[in-house]
């Protein structure tokens, strides 16, 4: 179980956005700098997903109801630092792995070769990859500030307490409290998320409109794959491939945010992510290791 | 603001109207939500469902440019249930005064009684006090106008103080209770429902919510910004608000009060700076050549009767010293008449500039860091105003749509012979100096960075172009050159223009010696001493390190919060004199104790004040030479000559606020018979081209995004904010986009006479269609931060649309409800 | 001219000083203190600021290392934004810098105007000029729009005014800078003077 976590609470968040700006800065990430490169989402949020440059982004969902008319509920999508973490359960080269003194799931992009099986066995669909080495890119929970003893960049320019970062126990606790007093209050469908989710989840959630006003899967469970892969780990890439290659497989993964499946092309020998068609690994079987 | 950010954090219910604070104000929702934490209610009154509504208890949508209505159906509702703070009330306002028995409003035509048809616009003879008598001035050796005979003080005629009458039991039918009361009386809940399109349950739910603060021991604050400025009776706006504050006994407690937050880092330093066509630094007259023409005039008509103001030839005379130095002399006035007098011809507020520029009368033009080519009023017409300028310099950070308008996509600029500077300005954090928040809090920026490549200080370049200037002016002489030439310029420090010398100037300071001055109150009216900005005295004052702002109350870091107020009076300095809350002898009664103990800012032991705060009043005197206590007094406003707070004021264009309707409007005026404010500015300006309902039946709202800021101009530069909100779009309720064929996301035209411009649909639950006067109102949002002119994010000019017309006496832009149409693009 | 001291001064990089000190939890305390060289502020010099945004006021720390910005981020002593800062505040950093995604590099922000620029009548783009010539050519305009629209008497009273120019904006300068203008702009008699509070 994690000694750490983020804490979030749906009720205080104003969306701001000072968290998803932070951490761009802070982590020097960069925003498309074209003219008009961005595209209209439709939305107050944007980006409208997490992308090779965005870690951490504030989601809006808007419906008609409620005392004041209107529900609009902001959440943080981000990575959940799970206990029971697909990502880490499945990363062949110990890009990531449970940090040990924080429980965070850490990231070390210098060992990261690219095989994206990370993505496609979270449950959350929060891992993503950038450049032209495609190395990961998602939430460190900067581990360079809290070891410096600071609070992650989110945390620490969150201005209404929306944020926080500390003992998971401690604010597991805190969020149990904070939706009895909503509920009193009147918000009856208050809930917290990550308590028991995966083990206990690294970002514990207080959602005063419910979860599903978050989208957050209400039972997510780590993708079939990931104990497949991780029976392939330790054979690292190539072999792999061959095992699936053997199996023909076509594997539904990611529970929760979006669904995706995954078809492996015998003939070309690539991994294929079926919606978009990307090419998501290439194997060459001639090829000796 | 009356208090200041953390003050929030007192407060019981709060009242966000005309503001979208979590937006707009982001630090001001983290001392809301300390409030909140402690159980406070938060009220949104607001056109749209905001951010700032999804995170209030209550949410009541409006139609924009109605607030009077809103409040003067409140201010009806408190007294019609008795909830207003009756000892306040009769004592630190002018409820019991008697008022004038020729003032009349008449309800058929909308008029107060007054208007002169010839000038357009009122005489005040019926909107004042009936007078029992008149004191006169009292410049005897212990009189309060004793200095006036020293010499170096210039002649003039201090004026005589006028003792209004009065009914303490507000019952005779003529004190301003009684008219106040019945004037509201035609503001009943199904009226103003009408007229606002606010359920009747809904308005009940916020007047009793907030009527509940006037209960002596509870306060309650409202936060308001350009929502309510932006209007042809903005002022008013802002009275009606101040009104039920004085009501409800809110002014001068802690968590009370009227929180303007205000929309720029440091606009608080340049309205304090008379960066502004009618004031003087400090909030003194600028002289016109009409009322003004000399010193003794100025001094004459500006010193007041009573109140701090009888001091105002001390404030006016040292500035005159810092000015123009050793040249300013008795013998001379001081200097009075090389500054430059207003004329009568020609206002030349911002949005007449553009009329001026238009005629070919304004022929350059310069610009600090302001984007009028995107965020006036009717900005094609101001840029097409433009293109007929000679020259033009912009000082800014980027190329801004001003610094570009002869880019404009619908100007040419071949036709355009306007030759235009752009220099490059540092950033804040590449100089040093003083920037002053909403609550008047002065903090020093310290200089982080040297300026990018060949950006500069805005004073240095100010420095630069003033010594060429002089220069020419030495060598060639021209137009009247002694205004130029007696002006001193002595900013230097080690040989270089310096912040901290301009810091000791506005701080002032005794001229022998150079001696700073911890208070105004030692300033005087002989030229011994100088002060460009009395307000400030003291926040550079400390002699021992002139040249250390971290050794000066500006830079003050002490954390020290004594009684647990959240005033932070060791943290920087607000002026005046570090007073944190204004008007804060209103927080306790007429003893001098406070309505409610827990929120102490002052109080009378008995025979001393022990007080959190810096009085608000006389609260000691110098008697045979030792500071002595002033017991408990009434005058709790004492920077009025009448030293209370005002229900009904002489004012330019209303005595007490009475609704109209916006200049475009989709309704007719269900209160009274005229339609706009008979005072409005610039209705009839040919460039005004006004709309009709019939031929646009949308309202709409402008606004801002918590992701950008003002014109966009900084915040277009910034690539993870255009990442957060890339593109311009315009908010649709459901049902007009069902009716009009609009769905999310398509591109939409939006038009009226003035302009035309194609965004994004943004169909939202969160904008609504209203019934106003028994039909449907559609209203929609545009934010208005786009623009050509960004290598990240450009987009159409939402003011374009907007009305150039405005208030009589803010002279600011309707930008806030007009009419438009919108199709499908 | 520099101040001759800031705020506060910090060359260590790590947060020394108590009011950043920040303890994980009550019961967790900071697990690690020793400086990583390759740390974001490691060699960092701070000083303290305020936002440019709106009008809240809220404190910034500015790292600085070899003359160069490396962050900025909130100033956790500030009594009103204790150490918080919305969107606009956290991104202070990219008004000077950006991030190239092609390269991930700390590059100047290409959108800024770092050196004078002139367009003249009739151009249809800038010409780049030295500030010497910028504030020579500036000077005589001036004077000569003044000296033709200049009112010495009005009605029989003296005005001094300067009718041919106007003058607009302020609200982001310091306090000192906007000294500088109202002197310099009344100093030429302009009165068409007005800044963002008109808005």
């Amino acid at each position: 179980m994690a000694k750490l976590a983020f804490y979030f609470d749906s009720s205080r968040c104003s969306a701001c956005k000072g968290c998803q700006a932070a951490c761009k800065t802070w982590n020097s990430l960069p925003s498309p700098l074209g003219q008009d490169e961005n595209p209209f989402t439709g939305s107050y949020q944007s980006p409208l997903d997490l992308n090779g440059d965005t870690r951490l982004l504030i989601s809006f969902s808007e419906v008609a109801g409620g005392s004041k008319g209107v529900e609009w509920s902001f959440g943080r999508r981000s990575c959940f630092h799970c206990t029971n973490a697909g990502c880490v359960q499945v990363c062949p080269s110990g890009a990531l792995a449970h940090d040990e003194e924080t429980g965070m799931v850490r990231v070390t992009e210098d060992k990261c070769i690219g095989c994206q099986y990370c993505k496609y066995s979270c449950p959350f669909n929060v891992p993503r990859h950038y450049g032209y080495n495609d190395k990961i890119n998602k939430c460190t929970s900067c581990l360079d500030r809290v070891s410096h003893d600071r609070q992650p960049a989110c945390v620490k320019t969150c201005q209404s307490e929306t944020l926080m970062f500390g003992s998971r126990d401690e604010l597991l606790a805190k969020a149990n409290e904070r939706v009895a007093k909503l509920q009193e209050q009147g918000f009856e469908r208050a809930a917290v998320y990550g308590g028991n989710e995966l083990g206990g989840l690294g970002l514990i959630v207080v959602a005063h409109h419910g979860i599903e006003s978050l989208s957050l899967p209400a039972n997510p469970r780590i993708s079939g794959m990931v104990n497949l892969l991780d029976i392939l780990k330790p054979l690292a890439g190539l072999g792999a491939a061959a095992v699936l290659a053997g199996l023909g497989v076509s594997f539904l993964t990611g529970i929760g945010y979006e669904r995706h499946k995954l078809r492996y092309d015998e003939e070309t020998h690539d991994i294929i992510d079926d919606e978009t068609n990307e090419v998501l690994a290439h194997f060459d079987f001639d090829e000796e290791e | 603001m009356t208090g200041h950010y953390c003050d929030l954090s007192n407060s019981d219910v709060f009242l966000t109207i005309g503001s979208n604070n979590v937006e707009c104000h982001p630090v001001s929702a983290k001392w809301v939500q300390k409030a909140h934490d402690k159980g406070a209610t938060w009220i949104v009154v607001d056109p749209r469902f905001t951010r700032t509504a999804a995170c209030a208890d209550i949410y009541s949508p409006i139609r924009a440019g109605t607030d009077i209505a809103f409040f003067g159906g409140m201010a009806k509702y408190i007294l019609d249930n008795d909830l207003w703070q009756k000892e306040y009330v009769r004592n630190y306002t002018n409820a019991a005064y008697l008022l004038d028995p020729g003032f009349d409003f008449d309800v058929k035509t909308g008029m107060f009684s007054g208007w002169n048809e010839q000038t357009k616009s009122y005489e005040f003879s019926t909107w004042g006090y009936q007078v029992d008598e008149t004191i006169p001035a009292d410049a005897s050796p212990t009189g309060a106008f004793a200095w006036t005979t020293e010499d170096g003080v210039p002649e003039f005629t201090p004026p005589g103080n006028k003792v209004p009458k009065k009914d303490m039991s507000l019952e005779d039918p003529q004190c301003i209770f009684q008219i106040f009361k019945k004037h509201y009386e035609r503001y009943d809940l199904d009226t103003v429902s009408a007229v606002c399109g606010i359920s009747v349950e809904t308005l009940e739910l916020v007047y009793k919510t907030f009527g509940s603060t006037g209960a002596p021991d509870k306060a309650g604050t409202i936060m308001y910004a350009l929502g309510q400025t932006q209007h042809h009776y903005g002022v008013q706006n802002t009275r009606a608000m101040g009104v039920i504050q004085l009501l409800l006994g809110n002014i001068g407690l802690a968590g009370g009060g009227l929180n303007a937050l205000r929309g720029e880092p440091n606009v608080q330093g340049s309205t304090d700076m008379g960066l502004l066509v009618h004031n003087t630094p400090g909030y003194l007259a600028w002289p016109t050549v009409a009322k003004y023409p000399n010193l003794r005039t100025w001094l004459d008509l500006e010193t007041s009767s009573g109140g701090f103001y009888t001091n105002k030839p001390k404030l006016f005379i040292s500035q005159l010293k810092e000015w123009f130095g050793s040249n300013a002399t008795l013998q001379n006035d001081y200097g009075y008449d090389w500054l430059p007098k207003l004329g009568s011809d020609n206002d030349v507020t911002t949005m007449s500039t553009f009329e001026l520029m238009n005629t070919g009368f304004i022929k350059g033009y310069f610009l600090w860091g302001q984007n009028p080519a995107q965020s006036t009023a009717n900005t094609k017409f101001a840029r097409e105003a433009m293109s007929k300028l000679d020259w033009m310099v912009a000082i800014d950070i980027v190329e801004t749509e001003t610094a570009s308008f002869w880019r404009a996509p619908d100007l040419d600029p071949a036709t355009i012979d306007t030759e235009v500077f752009l220099l490059p300005a540092a950033l804040p954090f590449e100089k040093a100096g003083t920037v002053v928040n909403s609550g008047r809090w002065l903090q020093w920026r310290y200089k982080a960075v040297e300026p990018f490549d060949q950006a500069k200080p805005d004073l240095e370049i100010c420095d630069l172009l003033w010594k060429e200037i002089v220069k020419l002016y030495k060598d060639e002489g021209g137009a009247n050159p002694e205004p130029i030439l007696n002006i001193k310029w002595d900013y230097d420090i080690d040989g270089k223009i310096d912040p901290r010398a301009v810091a000791q100037a506005l701080n002032g300071y005794v001229i022998e010696g150079k001696k700073l001055l911890t208070t105004f109150g030692d300033l005087k009216a002989d030229g011994s001493t100088a002060s460009a900005m009395w307000i400030y005295a003291g926040f550079y004052a400390n002699n021992d390190a002139p040249l250390d702002p971290s050794e000066q109350k500006v830079g003050a870091r002490g954390r020290e919060d004594k009684g647990g107020l959240a005033l932070f009076q060791q943290w920087s300095w607000a002026w005046p004199l570090n007073r944190r809350v204004l008007y804060n002898r209103a927080s306790a009664d007429v003893d001098g104790k406070p309505w409610d103990s827990s929120r102490s800012l002052v109080n009378w032991t008995g025979d001393a004040w022990d007080n959190n705060d810096v009085a608000d009043f006389v609260a000691s005197r110098v008697v045979d030479g030792a500071p002595t206590p002033v017991a408990p007094n009434n005058n709790a406003f004492f920077m009025n000559w009448d030293q209370i707070g005002r229900l009904m004021i002489h004012s330019l264009d209303m005595p007490v606020p009475e609704h109209y309707e916006p200049f475009e409007s989709p309704t007719d005026n269900a209160l009274n018979g005229r339609e706009n404010s008979p005072m409005i500015r610039f209705a009839d300006k040919e460039s005004v081209k006004k709309g009709t309902r019939e031929e646009y039946p949308i309202a709409v709202t402008t606004y801002s995004v918590v992701e950008h800021w003002q014109s966009g101009s900084q915040t277009r530069h910034c690539p993870a904010l255009v990442e957060a909100m890339p593109h311009q779009f315009v908010e649709v309720p459901e049902k007009l986009a069902e009716e009009r064929g609009i769905k999310n996301g398509d591109l939409c035209r939006v038009f009226n006479n003035r302009g035309s411009i194609h965004v994004h649909a943004f169909v939202t639950p969160r904008l609504h269609t209203l019934l106003i006067n028994g039909k449907e109102v559609h209203q929609i949002g545009l934010p208005h931060h786009w623009g050509w002119a960004s290598m990240y994010s450009t987009g159409d000019v939402v003011n374009d649309l907007a009305p150039n017309v405005g208030d009589p006496g803010s002279y600011i832009p309707e930008y806030k409800a007009f009419l438009v149409d919108i199709e499908k693009a | 001219m520099e101040t001759t001291r800031r705020g506060f001064l910090q060359v260590s990089g790590l947060a020394v000083f108590a009011g950043l000190t920040y303890s994980l939890s009550t019961q967790t305390k900071a697990f690690a203190s020793e400086v990583d060289p390759d740390w974001k502020l490691i060699r960092t010099e701070e000083s303290t600021s305020v936002c440019c945004y709106c009008s809240g006021g809220c404190g910034l720390v500015i790292s600085v290392r070899d003359g160069e910005l490396i962050n900025i981020e909130g100033d956790s002593d500030h009594p009103i934004n204790e150490g918080g800062l919305c969107s606009k505040g956290a991104s202070l950093f990219q008004l000077r810098n950006v991030i190239d995604p092609e390269t991930r590099e700390v590059i100047p922000n290409p959108n800024r105007v770092t050196r004078p620029l002139v367009r003249r009548a009739g151009a249809s783009d800038w010409e780049e000029l030295s500030w010497d010539d910028a504030i020579e050519e500036i000077a005589r305009r001036v004077k000569d729009t003044r000296d033709a629209t200049f009112v010495e008497k009005d009605k029989g009273v003296i005005a001094n005014r300067c009718d041919g120019i106007a003058s607009l904006g302020g609200a982001q300068l310091h306090s000192e800078d906007q000294y500088g203008v109202v002197k310099t702009m009344r100093g030429l008699g302009l009165v068409a003077i007005d800044n963002q509070a008109r808005v």
